[in-house]
């Protein structure tokens, strides 16, 4: 069973006709020929997959084509704007921060997405639970880093490159870094 | 996923050009020097962090078909019969293809040609390939494969390692004789190779009975590795394209182009020049693609069908679609003198080399050669054996073989310390390797091996701040557990573990080990630009900026561009053995060189250059340099630049690079020089261990490492960064869980390796002594940390707990409960 | 994947029906578990009805004290919602733990209730399986056993649920809005999951079209102070083998007034502790008494050979989460210290 759906790409807009059984991600790959997310494990286990959807750092192997009808995806290649790199592109190459490279436009989309949820103060596990409480908004150390980015594995083990590369991106563009990137959709949970 | 159109859009670059590297000029950001001893941007690392990088699995060829792979459910079976015409009656299917479609040779191996392109009487392993189908979608392939019929008459499994290398009585993974294993590896029965060694007296007909009376203690040990998976995040992949002279052209991710060239064409029947292997870009690597995996099969399919064909291998698949670190059963015993000096060792390692041999014998080598580690032992008794088993087939993984026997070796050490109560550095010291030991197989150290130094510059390094100490605010994250808090304060016990490795670096025992580069030197549009081309490839360790550090280096060029890896030029060897740098690394080198040399003639033919001479004398040529794209004469003449010198002319040199040459060892004593390189890494773990729930967290995992020479050094600590990460998910997470030959956890959620979370800090100090035998004097540096790694945090955490902890990986109830 | 047939339902009532009158139909939310599942071959259905657009997506103060989170809530923002961070900690420190930040961005506050379990037999179709097809034999029984269920398991099924949050809402008295093609009900969180026993297919007690659309939390002080703790083979993007969900309030002689106790990673069921709630309540707050009700709890573990470390492991994250509530609801740490902040909600 098929359905006509649309998709804003890295600021295409797409229309295309898919199998209900598409997921976002083969729908990018194969069909719109976006290889940016990869397929690492396709069960939302790796990361490799990850992109901004709506603003939102997401896996996109577990979300269905047809489901995601009107959205608007930045992949790894989308944060390239015009050829320059993203701050969280450049970071990566100076802090190098991969090596085989298959986890990093993954990595690099969440940590774009990350640093929008830090910024609107979301907690994470690394956060003590009483600063939570008392809305404190976690400053952004290597640990929350870490903690945050835990859902991207990276078999090469380029952690201390991904996570010094991570706060410099956050301390170079600081109020910029979101700047570009819709910050998180809200929809799902007003305040 | 889903049966649909065709892709709207080429998904990759066309398969001419997959996975290569710019041009260096394409980086906007040139560094100064960028030669050998910098820290440039990878070439290709533009491309990776905006996905355009071209993996093996983002490759598209029009009019594509996809294959996929019927896997035996059996870890032993007789087929009885396969009936593949259902499958084939489904529309959008184009080939079902069984042993019978197999048109030259029916097995291949990388050391022993056992391995069945598709079985064919029996399936030895759960997971072994009985079919392969291409179709115009990979749902249409997935459905072909449920409807084809096998019928199995299910064999008894061999799931037992030490059963199968002793018990007599055990069944046979291989018919007698069926298997073409080399005699002097010692076969029998499951055996594929035992390696004794025997030194000192007991070489002399003495007993280890005897020693232990001679001896003022002695440890003895059971000790237990847990299979480990590579877990590539990239998994087995590429394109097939048949080609019209009749032959096939592959696009594929892999370690060794010119072993996979030489395996797949004689099953094809073709000759190798048919069979034309290009490198896409690799998903990382650690061993998992030394052998081959889908390559054989999707050039059948594109064979037969005419048509392209993409494998692209699923997480679950990928766990049975390679071979895996070899699961390891070690039993052994060290004496030694009251003063800490050891006397003797007797070692058992029991090493599971699965359904098919793979590497086990090299495995089985080097297990066995480097089993005492780093130490000197004057009486030694070493048994290693590889045997088949019906498990999932084991073969190359990062550490290959001397990970299993560091564990042990180590686990000793710290046993032989608590036995004297000594401490460990110090029992490390005193026993402690250097340049001029000789190892058990009788060869001598003859490069500089400061493994005393490395002690105790590793015990020198500073401690991490101590575990928060109740009362106060307690970082969740500083304690066990990571971010669940499970760990608490009052039971988290700090322990402090030291291990240090030896490895073998590049090829071993005879093998003629060697790489091949050609290199050429132009004028493009003004300037003048080097074109390097080897087979080598590029798993992410970053061999790519290497090859383009020493042209510059060697060439005075600015401008250096790759040529994709191929087998269009000789090989390069496998990406493995941490011998990259030191092969191709050489082979361009001296390619250079050579154009170099070149060079200079053509400046003195030109009459651009004046005086006699020439040849090479201290890197340069009759004194003669070449720096900032110009030749640079002797004497303080004016710099010519070399687009003056080329002109129009192109100067292109090919050379092979070999190490020195290796000896095999004895089958009897195990004698022989069979190592071309050592490397060294020390490791000093500190972890807290919450000892009520069994939790550790690693506070710092610091490295001392023996580098010869740091060609690019951010890279370098990249590769210790990652090899001590794998040992650091091997000592207290990562294991294949193998029941009954089924592999119980195919998947990310459930083998678990390290997250950012569970890596610490890493510092790591490099020494550069430097190797007179290799170029730059530079030593390979992937695996040695992936050694040190694992026993460091082990014995970190038995300094913890007190237990014995004989099993990797830990597990919480190995920690804290009864 | 089979093929199927992708609706989106008009309100709550009207996808209710939908699934109600197909039994090849599901409910979409989020996706994280239902479209892996249908990849693995282990849901297939013929019909899906996307709920996620209904307006089910708000947490808000109920007037008489509580919350009410609607169902459609992601993971991520009810983690980080003033509401529950202030008055339900535990809550957002349980769903923090679980999964990771790509998955929590999708996952909806009914999905996670519903998630199915992670035992790698109900999720390998090649193997036997009682839950996937009824029937068929548990694998598990004599297989790879680490996580799988220490307490109230059957001879017909031993795993257990995977969530974290349910962990949470369980020591919090959670009830969950129910709505059918006809009417709304409350279903208590601790009857909303169920036992295996011989009908392991059936995971709790909703009908089939019954739709979840929301979740309500009581005004429960004591929660100001509950912790969740998790225990795992990683330090995060793991499930749990043991977690923990506990509450204390105390007297003013410094007994225990009231407490909640919920387990995870040892049941079909999030656990609701209530021995050793029943053992700590209105008696001195002391370790040994932590102990002891963690032993009480524990009476009944019936482990299975692979697993016989999880009962002690249990135990001492009971005693262990019970120690630090304790802190909390004095003010202090959680490590036997006085508080760094004078923390005074009450």
């Amino acid at each position: 069973m098929h359905a006509d759906i649309t998709l804003t790409v890295d600021g295409r807009r797409h229309q295309l006709r898919v199998d209900t059984r598409t997921t976002l991600l083969d729908a990018l790959r194969e069909d719109l020929g976006v290889t940016a997310p990869k397929k690492g494990c396709d069960h939302g286990q790796c990361g490799s997959c990850t992109v901004l959807l709506n603003g939102r750092r997401v896996v996109t192997c577990l979300v269905l084509a047809v489901a995601g009808d009107g959205a608007e995806v930045v992949t790894a290649a989308g944060l390239a704007e015009g050829g320059d790199l993203h701050p969280m592109q450049e970071a990566f190459m100076d802090h190098d921060a991969f090596q085989c490279g298959y986890c990093t436009p993954g990595q690099i989309c969440s940590a774009v997405g990350m640093l929008d949820e830090a910024a609107a103060g979301w907690p994470s596990a690394a956060t003590p639970p009483r600063a939570s409480a008392e809305g404190a908004v976690a400053e952004l150390d290597d640990t929350e880093i870490r903690e945050r980015m835990s859902g991207n594995l990276c078999r090469c083990g380029a952690y201390a490159g991904i996570v010094s590369a991570i706060g410099d991106a956050a301390r170079r563009t600081h109020a910029a870094a979101a700047s570009g990137i819709p910050r998180p959709a809200r929809e799902g949970g007003r305040r | 996923m889903t049966p649909g159109p065709a892709p709207t859009a080429p998904a990759a670059p066309p398969p001419s050009a997959p996975g290569s590297a710019p041009p260096a000029g394409e980086r906007a950001a040139e560094p100064a020097g960028g030669g050998v001893g910098d820290s440039p941007p990878r070439p290709d690392g533009t491309l990776k962090v905006t996905g355009e990088f071209a993996y093996s699995s983002d490759l598209w060829a029009e009019n594509m078909l996809w294959g996929m792979t019927l896997r035996s459910p059996h870890p032993h079976a007789r087929i009885v019969r396969v009936d593949t015409a259902p499958a084939l009656r489904l529309p959008g299917v184009h080939a079902v293809l069984t042993h019978e479609d197999v048109p030259g040779e029916p097995r291949y191996g990388l050391e022993v040609r056992d391995q069945p392109v598709l079985a064919a009487e029996t399936v030895r392993y759960r997971g072994e390939p009985v079919a392969v189908v291409a179709a115009d979608h990979p749902e249409t392939a997935r459905r072909a494969l449920e409807r084809i019929v096998v019928d199995y008459e299910v064999l008894e499994p061999v799931c037992d390692a030490r059963r199968a290398a002793f018990d007599p009585d055990c069944p046979l993974v291989h018919p007698p004789g069926s298997v073409p294993l080399r005699p002097e590896h010692n076969p029998r029965g499951n055996v594929l190779r035992h390696q004794p060694i025997r030194t000192g007296d007991l070489a002399r007909g003495r007993t280890v009975a005897d020693l232990r009376e001679r001896a003022d203690v002695v440890v003895t040990g059971s000790y237990e590795v847990g299979m480990q998976d590579q877990a590539c995040l990239g998994p087995e992949s590429g394109l097939a394209v048949p080609a019209e002279d009749g032959g096939v052209d592959l696009y594929v991710a892999t370690q060794w182009l010119h072993a996979d060239q030489r395996q797949i064409a004689p099953c094809l029947g073709l000759p190798p020049e048919l069979v034309r292997v290009t490198l896409a870009g690799v998903g990382g690597a650690f061993g998992a693609r030394e052998d081959l995996s889908m390559q054989v099969h999707a050039c059948l399919l594109a064979l037969r069908t005419g048509r392209p064909v993409k494998i692209v291998y699923n997480r679950e698949e990928s766990f049975y679609g390679h071979v895996h670190r070899h699961p390891a059963h070690l039993r052994f015993e060290h004496g030694a003198a009251a003063d800490g000096r050891l006397l003797y060792a007797a070692l058992e390692i029991v090493l599971d080399g699965g359904a098919y041999a793979s590497t086990t014998p090299a495995v089985v080598g080097v297990a066995a050669s480097l089993g005492l580690g780093p130490y000197e032992i004057p009486h030694a008794a070493v048994d290693a054996y590889g045997v088949y088993t019906t498990n999932p087939p084991c073969g190359a993984m990062r550490g290959f073989g001397a990970v299993q026997a560091c564990f042990g070796y180590e686990s000793q050490m710290d046993r032989l310390a608590e036995a004297l109560d000594m401490d460990p550095v110090e029992v490390r010291l005193r026993n402690a390797v250097g340049r001029g030991s000789v190892l058990p197989t009788g060869q001598r150290i003859d490069a500089p091996l400061p493994m005393a130094e490395m002690l105790e510059r590793a015990r020198a390094l500073p401690m991490p701040p101590p575990p928060e100490a109740a009362p106060g605010r307690v970082d969740p994250l500083a304690l066990p557990g990571g971010a669940g808090g499970a760990g608490v304060g009052a039971s988290v016990v700090r322990g402090v573990g030291y291990g240090v490795g030896l490895k073998n670096l590049c090829f071993s025992e005879g093998f003629d080990d060697h790489s091949t580069a050609r290199v050429r030197l132009e004028v493009v549009g003004g300037v003048p630009v080097a074109l390097v081309h080897t087979a080598a490839a590029e798993v992410g360790q970053g061999l790519v900026t290497l090859q383009e550090q020493i042209a510059r280096t060697e060439l005075g060029v600015r401008r250096v561009a790759l040529h994709p890896a191929d087998t269009s030029v000789g090989s390069a060897g496998s990406s493995s053995a941490s011998r990259q740098s030191h092969m191709t690394g050489g082979a361009v080198k001296a390619a250079c060189e050579a154009v170099r040399a070149r060079v200079v003639a053509l400046a003195r033919a030109r009459g651009l250059l004046a005086g006699e001479g020439g040849g090479a004398v201290g890197g340069a040529d009759g004194g003669v340099r070449l720096a900032a794209d110009c030749l640079v004469p002797p004497g303080g003449a004016a710099p010519v630049p070399l687009a003056e010198v080329l002109g129009d002319a192109v100067v292109e040199e090919t050379r092979e690079f070999r190490h020195r040459p290796t000896s095999p060892l004895d089958p009897v004593t195990g004698q022989g020089s069979s190592h071309a390189q050592l490397g060294m890494c020390v490791h000093r773990a500190v972890v807290d261990v919450d000892v009520e729930l069994g939790l550790v967290r690693v506070v710092a995992l610091d490295a001392v490492q023996e580098v010869g020479r740091a060609l690019h050094p951010r890279q370098l600590v990249g590769q210790i960064h990652g090899g001590a990460t794998q040992g650091l998910g091997l000592a207290l997470m990562e294991e294949v869980q193998v029941a009954d030959g089924v592999i119980r956890n195919p998947s990310f959620t459930d083998y678990l390796i390290p997250t950012v979370l569970d890596v610490p800090p890493m510092r790591v100090e490099v020494l550069e002594h430097a190797d007179p035998q290799a170029p730059y004097g530079l030593r390979g540096a992937g695996e040695p940390p992936t050694l040190s790694a694992t026993p460091a945090v082990v014995a970190a955490v038995r300094a913890a707990t007190g237990r014995p902890l004989t099993r990797v990986p830990l597990r919480p109830e190995d920690i804290a409960l009864p | 994947m089979n093929p199927f047939d992708y609706r989106r339902a008009e309100d709550a009532a009207g996808a209710a029906a939908m699934v109600a009158d197909n039994p090849a139909a599901a409910f979409l939310g989020g996706g994280t578990n239902l479209v892996d599942h249908m990849k693995l071959g282990v849901a297939a259905p013929e019909v899906l009805v996307d709920i996620t657009h209904l307006p089910m997506d708000e947490v808000e103060a109920l007037p008489e004290g509580g919350v009410r989170i609607g169902a459609n809530v992601r993971n991520s923002d009810l983690a980080a919602h003033p509401l529950i961070r202030r008055r339900y900690p535990v809550l957002s420190q349980a769903l923090l733990s679980g999964a990771s930040g790509q998955l929590r961005n999708l996952a909806t506050t009914a999905g996670n209730l519903l998630q199915r379990t992670r035992c790698v037999y109900f999720q390998d179709t090649s193997t036997p399986c009682n839950k996937r097809e009824p029937g068929t034999g548990c694998s598990a029984l004599e297989g790879y056993q680490r996580y799988h269920a220490i307490l109230g398991a059957s001879p017909d099924c031993v795993a257990v649920h995977p969530s974290d949050m349910a962990v949470a809402l369980t020591a919090l008295d959670a009830q969950v809005v129910v709505q059918d093609a006809a009417t709304e009900r409350r279903v208590p969180i601790a009857r909303l999951h169920r036992l295996p026993g011989e009908a392991p297919e059936h995971d709790t007690v909703l009908n089939h079209g019954d739709l979840i659309t929301a979740v309500e939390l009581p005004d429960m002080p004591m929660a100001v102070h509950a912790r969740y703790r998790k225990v795992r083979d990683r330090a995060s993007f793991a499930f749990a083998l043991v977690s923990v969900a506990a509450a204390m309030s105390l007297g003013a002689d410094g007994s225990v007034s009231d407490v909640r106790i919920a387990l995870g990673g040892v049941a079909h069921k999030p656990w609701r502790a209530l021995r050793a709630e029943e053992a700590l309540r209105d008696g001195p707050a002391t370790e040994e008494r932590f102990a002891a009700a963690a032993r009480a709890e524990l009476a009944e573990a019936r482990p299975l050979p692979g697993n016989t470390f999880k009962v002690a492991l249990a135990r001492s994250a009971i005693t262990a989460t019970l120690r630090q509530v304790h802190a909390e609801a004095r003010g202090g740490d959680g490590h036997g210290g006085p508080g760094g902040h004078g923390e005074e909600q009450r």
